[in-house]
């Protein structure tokens, strides 16, 4: 039986809903530490906004820990803090994803439903975990207003290596299929125009299973290549996000799961796209520091993955690859670096194994753990000490061999029969 | 129960693959010898798998099965045989969850002599209503300029009835009696039948044996304008009352004749091209692409909605009707060593026997035929390169059980051999120990997976349904080439006819500066100057293009 979240409403939902310029959506769900200051800092920066007339919409999925009653004293009581409900299936709480929000495309839908009952020109979708709550957001307002923009995408002020799996994965393969230069696809926050969320709610993908996980991407995705205009918001830090109950193989599973399903749905489009384009930037770049991170553990995990998964690799990588990352097993750690181009074939070889079914695929999925870790140590590696420019020019580069290998995973896409894997023995 | 479907976009149709396959042949779920409703739902999976996106069954409805089905003895039941109305529904919704339409088919020309409508009216008196729901005549003398179809079997359009004391008027066997278009309860009639089956969910209808609806005296009798006024009236009940459904014309006529069905795009949105199939295999016999260029050049346009069904092979004879009576005597020539393969106009023959069961030809007919205008239609087994049985006699010779597997009964049924509908093909080439899914699926260079990507690669390009065709006409005869445009997309297509590589050398000069993309590698070839452009085809070869500009 399917329940319903958050339903009283601070402002009752019963009166006519007040037309709102802005709306600035959060979706909920046991954030109670963080969720009041983030409310309450989003309505400090629209209460700087005197001309503009903003609403502050929640979909709660039923928190258990005071999270709406932090959000309704933040909102100090004003009647443009407005509650939704949304449907929770049990499902959903029982498998909630790695970022923790059961049922969030359905939360979603919600608040863009409420941004659209308000002839909203723009809506603001934030992070109710970050801490602190992730600023410089107004800068879209204008321009998502103003029709300049669709969507806008946040870019967080942090080192590549702190968001690996975003800048090694993500986004390298989110430019290459859909042609767009965007450095958080997967992001849980986002802008969006009126024009935006008027054809995304006349989708049909909103209650489905795999989108409770995926919505965002499958958000980022349409901005790419629904002709929309879409920018990059800088918009400060990125902490509290993580959740420290998900494992790093579920996550990977997880968000790589996401992009190769919305891969799957999307064939039409991205096999005909070519090269990439860059996005208008708002907001400005900010400096920040390199994580330290041993790179030694890394490397060990990756030497440990491969003598335990070589052969659920044989099933997905062909045999030049199994040899490439068997040498680089053995590679002492200074000596440590995987080839952009080795890299960015692993992970298509990947998505045509997860297409084709080839095992299970979270079993698949997970992983590709080990591999992504030694990417991850080869990055360190070559980014230690030259400062966040040149781990940036790195990212440049592998997000280019990324779209210059995209031949290698169409040509296996459409004929995959050529694909042979090879079983090893050990 | 209501089946889900029909979102997305009106012309589906123009971008599907079709699967045609027979309830009764496809996969049988109790052991009763014939296949069901709750074997196809079993393997559902299979043909999703497959790729297609649309599956078109053979008539199931209540019958006496003289025509396989198409003497329809009740128009809303499901023949016992395959199941329930539910076993019906609950396939129509595993269909639609995974993505694929279901056309069935309205056999409204004529129903079985066992119909109750028939039973009512051969005893009702001469003149009544009921008795006019058929077309009755004391003499056998009307309508003489309307041939007879059934030649092998049929002496005359027209039985005695000692019921009736009347002769009843048939365009096809005997027991089949032609309903009566100008009695307004008949088209009331198979309204509501088209109601009951759309209201359900059901995606699109063939209209069985369309051109012969009416009847009158000094014609053919088909092809009549009060035949498309029919036609007219069952589209507008359709559009009026569902969306995104589709009517198939079965018009076996020249391209010229079947052009009327579509009307305005009034009429119906698809009919098949009958007179290009026998072409195709007359070309790759020859060795010259004359044949298809020929029949296409004589195809006319049709209006923007409508599309052309194309097929290699499906449950009939290789129908030989629409081709010359020299072109006639070629194909059987060419193509029927064994006189028994003869059928009426045609040759009761398999995809994959006609064509010498040669991988190459095979792969050939099949690019070619996924690459001209239309909607292609697969016919069930040929996917992995079935044979037939020319001795079962009529046409069930290529309606044999699926040959699923190396098991007994190749995998279609438990029932003792003895008890199936139809021996499984046993020959030593095309027996199921021969040819089987199973085998295929485990054998990444069989054709089942030629099949498949190649299904995949069309459905990635909506311009082969949609774009449209331009010859190019190299001097070398044994090559195919034309250009196929829809929006952006520029796709070049060249097929060599020959059992032996041939060069070709073609004027592209008009896309001067764009890079052939090899598409089912996505390989580049050397772009394309001012000066023609040189391509070798190895034996039975062929290369689809993209012609990609750099400024896109």
């Amino acid at each position: 039986m399917a329940i319903t979240g958050s339903s009283s409403s601070a402002a009752t939902s019963d009166a006519p809903a007040r037309a709102a310029d802005v709306v600035v959506g959060l979706a909920t769900y046991n954030h109670a530490r963080t969720a009041g200051a983030v409310v309450g800092h989003v309505r400090q920066s629209l209460e700087a906004l005197p001309s503009v007339r903003w609403c502050i919409v929640a979909a709660d999925g039923g928190s258990t820990d005071g999270t709406l009653e932090r959000m309704r004293e933040a909102a100090g009581g004003t009647d443009a803090f407005v509650e939704v409900p949304y449907t929770i299936h049990p499902a959903d709480a029982l498998d909630v994803p790695y970022h923790g929000l059961p049922g969030r495309a359905r939360a979603l839908r919600a608040i863009l439903q409420e941004a659209r009952t308000r002839q909203a020109r723009a809506c603001l979708v934030l992070d109710a975990r970050a801490d602190p709550p992730s600023a410089n957001w107004p800068a879209a307002v204008d321009p998502l207003s103003a029709g300049e923009l669709d969507y806008v995408s946040p870019v967080y002020c942090r080192h590549p290596a702190t968001a690996g799996l975003v800048h090694g994965v993500v986004s390298p393969v989110f430019r290459a299929l859909y042609g767009l230069r965007l450095s958080t696809p997967l992001a849980m926050e986002f802008g969006c125009s009126g024009r935006f969320l008027e054809a995304a709610l006349g989708e049909t993908v909103w209650d489905s299973e795999r989108e409770q996980r995926t919505i965002d991407l499958w958000l980022s995705t349409m901005a790419a290549v629904g002709g929309f205009q879409v920018g990059e918001a800088h918009v400060g830090g990125r902490h509290g996000s993580e959740r420290p109950d998900v494992n790093l193989a579920t996550t990977v599973s997880q968000v790589v799961g996401a992009l190769f399903s919305e891969m799957e749905s999307r064939v039409q489009v991205w096999q005909r796209i070519r090269g990439s384009r860059p996005v208008r930037q708002l907001g400005e770049r900010q400096t920040c520091e390199e994580p330290a991170l041993d790179v030694g553990s890394l490397i060990e995990s990756f030497k440990l993955g491969y003598a335990a998964l070589q052969e659920v690799w044989a099933e997905v990588l062909p045999p030049m690859a199994i040899l490439q990352w068997r040498r680089l097993a053995t590679q002492p750690m200074d000596g440590f670096r995987v080839d952009e181009a080795l890299w960015a074939r692993t992970i298509y070889d990947f998505a045509m194994g997860h297409r084709l079914r080839v095992i299970a695929r979270d079993h698949l999925l997970r992983s590709l753990t080990p591999l992504y870790l030694a990417w991850l140590a080869s990055f360190i590696q070559q980014t230690r000490h030259t400062g966040v420019e040149e781990a940036e020019a790195r990212i440049e580069q592998l997000a280019l061999a990324f779209e210059a290998e995209k031949p290698y995973i169409i040509s296996q896409w459409r004929w995959p029969e050529r694909f042979r894997p090879v079983k090893l023995r050990r | 129960m209501r089946s889900r479907g029909h979102a997305g976009t009106p012309l589906w149709y123009k971008d599907a693959v079709i699967y045609q396959l027979h309830v009764k042949s496809f996969q049988d779920s109790d052991g009763s010898g014939t296949g069901d409703f709750r074997g196809l739902l079993q393997r559902m999976d299979y043909v999703a798998d497959l790729g297609v996106t649309c599956l078109w069954l053979l008539p199931f409805f209540a019958s006496p099965l003289r025509d396989d089905g198409y003497d329809v003895a009740d128009y809303r039941s499901v023949h016992p045989e395959y199941g329930t109305l539910d076993d019906f529904q609950t396939f129509l919704a595993a269909a639609h969850d995974r993505g694929m339409r279901v056309i069935i088919e309205l056999a409204l020309n004529h129903t079985s002599d066992q119909h109750a409508w028939f039973q009512r009216a051969r005893r009702a008196p001469p003149g009544s209503p009921q008795r006019d729901y058929y077309v009755w005549s004391d003499t056998d003398r009307k309508y003489a300029d309307a041939r007879i179809i059934f030649v092998d079997t049929e002496p005359s359009n027209w039985t005695w009835d000692d019921e009736a004391q009347a002769y009843y008027w048939h365009r096809f066997f005997s027991h089949q009696p032609d309903l009566n278009y100008d009695n307004p309860a008949v088209l009331r009639e198979i309204l509501a039948v088209v109601d009951y089956w759309l209201s359900m969910g059901v995606d699109g209808l063939r209209l069985d044996a369309v051109p012969y609806l009416v009847e009158r005296e000094g014609t053919s009798c088909e092809n009549l304008p009060e035949t498309h006024a029919v036609i007219r009236a069952i589209r507008q009940h359709i559009d009026r009352h569902y969306a995104n459904r589709m009517l198939l014309a079965e018009a076996n006529q020249w391209p010229a004749d079947v052009r009327a069905y579509f009307g305005d795009g009034d009429e119906c949105h698809m009919a098949y091209h009958f007179p290009l199939m026998p072409r195709l295999f007359m070309a790759i016999h020859q060795e010259d692409r004359f044949p298809i260029a020929e029949v296409l050049a004589r195809t006319p346009e049709i209006p923007e909605p409508c599309q052309w069904a194309l097929f290699l092979r499906n449950h009939d004879e290789l129908t030989l009707e629409m081709v010359t009576e020299e072109e006639r005597d070629y194909m059987y020539l060419a193509y029927t060593a064994d006189p028994e393969a003869r059928l009426n106009l045609g040759i009761r023959r398999r995809l994959a026997p006609l064509l010498g069961n040669d991988r190459r030809r095979i792969e050939l007919m099949t690019a070619l035929l996924f690459s001209l205008p239309g909607t292609p239609i697969i016919y069930y087994g040929d996917e992995i390169g079935m044979g037939d049985n020319i001795e079962l006699g009529d046409r069930h010779g290529v309606r044999t059980p699926m040959q699923w597997s190396a098991d007994v009964n190749a995998g279609f049924s438990t029932a003792d051999p003895d008890r199936l509908y139809s021996p499984v093909i046993a020959d030593p080439v095309y027996s199921h120990q021969a040819v089987n899914v199973t085998a295929q699926q485990h054998d990444p260079a069989a054709l089942l997976h030629w099949m498949r990507n190649m299904v995949g690669l069309r459905k990635l390009f909506h311009v082969f349904g949609r774009g449209s065709i331009e010859f190019l006409n190299p001097d070398n005869r044994k090559v195919v080439a034309h250009v196929r445009r829809y929006g952006d997309d520029q796709i070049l297509c060249v097929a060599n006819l020959s059992r032996f590589a041939q060069p070709v050398t073609l004027d592209l000069s008009a896309f001067s500066g764009a890079t052939p993309i090899e598409m089912q590698g996505y390989t580049a070839f050397p772009d394309i100057g001012e000066t023609p452009y040189v391509l070798t085809l190895g034996a039975y070869g062929y290369y689809w293009f993209e012609l990609q500009r750099r400024d896109v």
